[in-house]
């Protein structure tokens, strides 16, 4: 299998007067394609920080990130911006749904950094809300869905451009213990039928139960490997 | 770069109904208030600019009066003598253009009950005077007729004596010199400070003003093309007569002293309507500045799909700017309605606010500046923040 991701020293360092902060020090992390890793670990242990960098919306200060074979880290902002709509699907805990649009306007948003005809991208659009089960939805707008809902249609408005990466912050942290499970159900299927690779930030630990594996880390370091044997089952997961 | 669509600037205008509102409200006002500032300015150069080109007009009057035709006094026997000592002055069948007038600013009454003193400008002519003064049009009733009390009024001339139009209507009559005068006619003279006059029979005003041997100017048309007097000929003849006391003066730099002795009101009014404008400006950076604070986590939502930082601030400036764009056109239709025509008063007599295709896009531009200026410092401050400290914003 593939590397997806590497990091060799990976280090974020931020100033804030005359205090060096850094909440991930020298960081070597390899992610196979396909992999379903979970990241947990204490407030302001780096996890996040690590999940922003992987996802481009953040660069290291030092050290070395390969994400698909890019350099991420030597981009400038608009390269690495027109590289995060090609390769990388973002799910906020909040969701992030623009009030204003509808179901579909918000999974159309990513797709208009992509040139396609209206028809291509209607039928892609039309596909991953079918894909998350919110096609009926499709003309509601944020308030009229519930937050399972809500976070169904962030998926869909993450994997509407196909990405290789899914990156997801706290996907369940706003919901109660169903619509948990269920969203955590339909990131499982998108790493194990569609071999997405997905990187997950949670606190949960049900929710690290849906995950192929789970890394602790604590002060900007991986402190721990837990190799799950086998994925667990929602089913038993939710239990 | 890819941008935006327009519905996503459009739909979020909805989300803030009061936000939208004072959008609305503060650049429409500032449309209206430009609309104002420039109607007025443009209505006062137009009326002062007494239509150059037109006609080429001198003005005989009074050495040491060249700044006030009122204040000027000349020997009623100029016109007679400038008639016949100044070669190629305009003529039509037999009739020479020079006009003797007496301009006046005199207290008149509505009746004779009335306690009220309103104080008129008001030009004593001869029939000639309507072949100088091409502009001025008799759309009412007719011409004044000498010794039976009567005057026709300028289509302004009740907002400058501040009475109701009705007031002023041929068959009505006004009281100076103890006596009632009945209008008989109303003339037009768009934009000259004659739209706002009292027209009366030379001598009547002669009569009136106890100045039988004197008027307050000859006004002569000089005839163009070949054969026809300049200005350099008057003025000869106005410097060969010692004994007359008189000058000579282009009519068109007559009122350009004038509008030069406004200038510095109308600056007032400009520098007053931009202060006021900044105002609205700086509404509209608040509205603004608030609408975009409570959109942080948006923005960095968008960085995060992928969106530039450009295209975003391209689509808050669409969104400002189209919100802008509704509050000027709220604001040109209301003030075409309720300024365009509007007479204002001051002291030469009264001109009307003239929002002409210029004032129009000069309102129009200044509600879109509001726009446009209100938008970027919100926007480019709402992107300031890092992506990822961005997402954590509420």
């Amino acid at each position: 299998m593939d590397t997806i991701i590497e990091c060799r020293r990976l280090t974020r360092e931020y100033r804030k007067a005359d205090t060096v902060i850094r909440p991930l020090d020298e960081l070597d992390l390899d992610v196979p394609r396909g992999d379903f890793l979970a990241l947990m670990g204490p407030s302001g242990s780096g996890k996040t920080t690590l999940l922003n960098l992987i996802a481009g919306i953040d660069s290291p200060t030092r050290g070395q990130l390969l994400v698909e074979g890019a350099d991420i880290g030597a981009l400038g902002r608009n390269r690495l911006a027109a590289w995060r709509s090609r390769h990388v699907g973002y799910i906020f805990q909040l969701y992030n749904l623009v009030p204003a649009l509808t179901a579909y306007e918000n999974v159309e948003l990513p797709m208009l950094l992509h040139p396609m005809s209206r028809r291509e991208r209607h039928e892609r659009i039309v596909a991953a809300l079918d894909r998350v089960g919110i096609a009926d939805r499709k003309d509601h707008f944020p308030r009229q869905l519930s937050g399972g809902q809500e976070q169904r249609v962030a998926i869909a408005r993450a994997i509407v451009t196909d990405p290789a990466i899914i990156v997801a912050d706290e996907p369940t942290g706003d919901l109660d213990k169903p619509a948990a499970h269920a969203v955590m159900t339909l990131l499982q299927q998108l790493n194990r039928e569609l071999g997405k690779t997905i990187i997950m930030v949670t606190h949960d630990p049900a929710a690290t139960a849906y995950a192929a594996r789970t890394l602790h880390l604590d002060k900007g370091r991986l402190v721990e490997k837990d190799s799950i044997g086998g994925r667990l089952e929602a089913e038993e997961a939710s239990v | 770069m890819r941008q935006l669509p327009f519905y996503y600037a459009f739909r979020n205008l909805g989300r803030s109904r009061l936000r939208l509102a004072a959008s609305l409200v503060g650049s429409s006002l500032v449309v209206l208030l430009v609309l104002a500032s420039g109607g007025f300015v443009r209505g006062m150069q137009l009326t002062l600019a007494q239509r150059d080109g037109l006609h080429d007009n001198v003005i005989i009057l009074g050495t040491g009066s060249e700044e006030a035709l009122e204040r000027s006094q000349i020997d009623s026997a100029v016109e007679g003598i400038a008639a016949a000592s100044i070669a190629g002055l305009k003529e039509r069948a037999g009739v020479i253009f020079a006009s003797p007038e007496i301009h006046a600013a005199l207290p008149i009454w509505e009746d004779a009950g009335s306690e009220q003193e309103r104080l008129a400008v008001m030009r004593g002519v001869r029939p000639v005077a309507l072949l100088v003064h091409p502009e001025v049009e008799i759309v009412e009733g007719r011409a004044p007729r000498a010794g039976l009390d009567e005057v026709m009024v300028g289509q302004l001339a009740a907002t400058r004596l501040g009475l109701p139009d009705e007031r002023l209507a041929v068959g009505r009559t006004l009281r100076f010199d103890d006596r009632d005068w009945a209008i008989v006619g109303r003339f037009s003279a768009p934009d000259t400070v004659m739209n706002a006059e009292i027209w009366l029979p030379l001598t009547d005003l002669q009569i009136a003003t106890k100045r039988e041997a004197s008027v307050s100017c000859v006004i002569v048309t000089l005839e163009a093309g070949p054969g026809g007097a300049s200005f350099a000929d008057v003025d000869l003849f106005a410097k060969s007569r010692l004994d007359l006391e008189i000058t000579a003066i282009r009519e068109r730099d007559y009122y350009a002293s004038i509008a030069a002795f406004y200038g510095p009101i109308r600056v007032m009014i400009m520098v007053t309507a931009i202060l006021i404008a900044s105002g609205g400006i700086l509404g509209g950076l608040n509205t603004m500045y608030a609408a975009f604070a409570s959109r942080v986590r948006e923005v960095g939502m968008l960085q995060a799909l992928g969106f530039t930082r450009l295209a975003i601030v391209a689509s808050l400036t669409e969104e400002s700017v189209f919100a802008a764009a509704c509050g000027a056109l709220i604001g040109t239709v209301l003030g075409l309605a309720l300024l365009d025509g509007l007479a204002v008063r001051f002291s030469m007599g009264a001109f009307a606010l003239v929002l002409d295709a210029p004032v129009v896009l000069l309102g129009v531009a200044g509600g879109l500046f509001v726009g446009l200026v209100g938008a970027i410092p919100p926007s480019v401050r709402c992107l300031r923040l890092r992506i990822p400290e961005a997402l954590k914003s509420f």
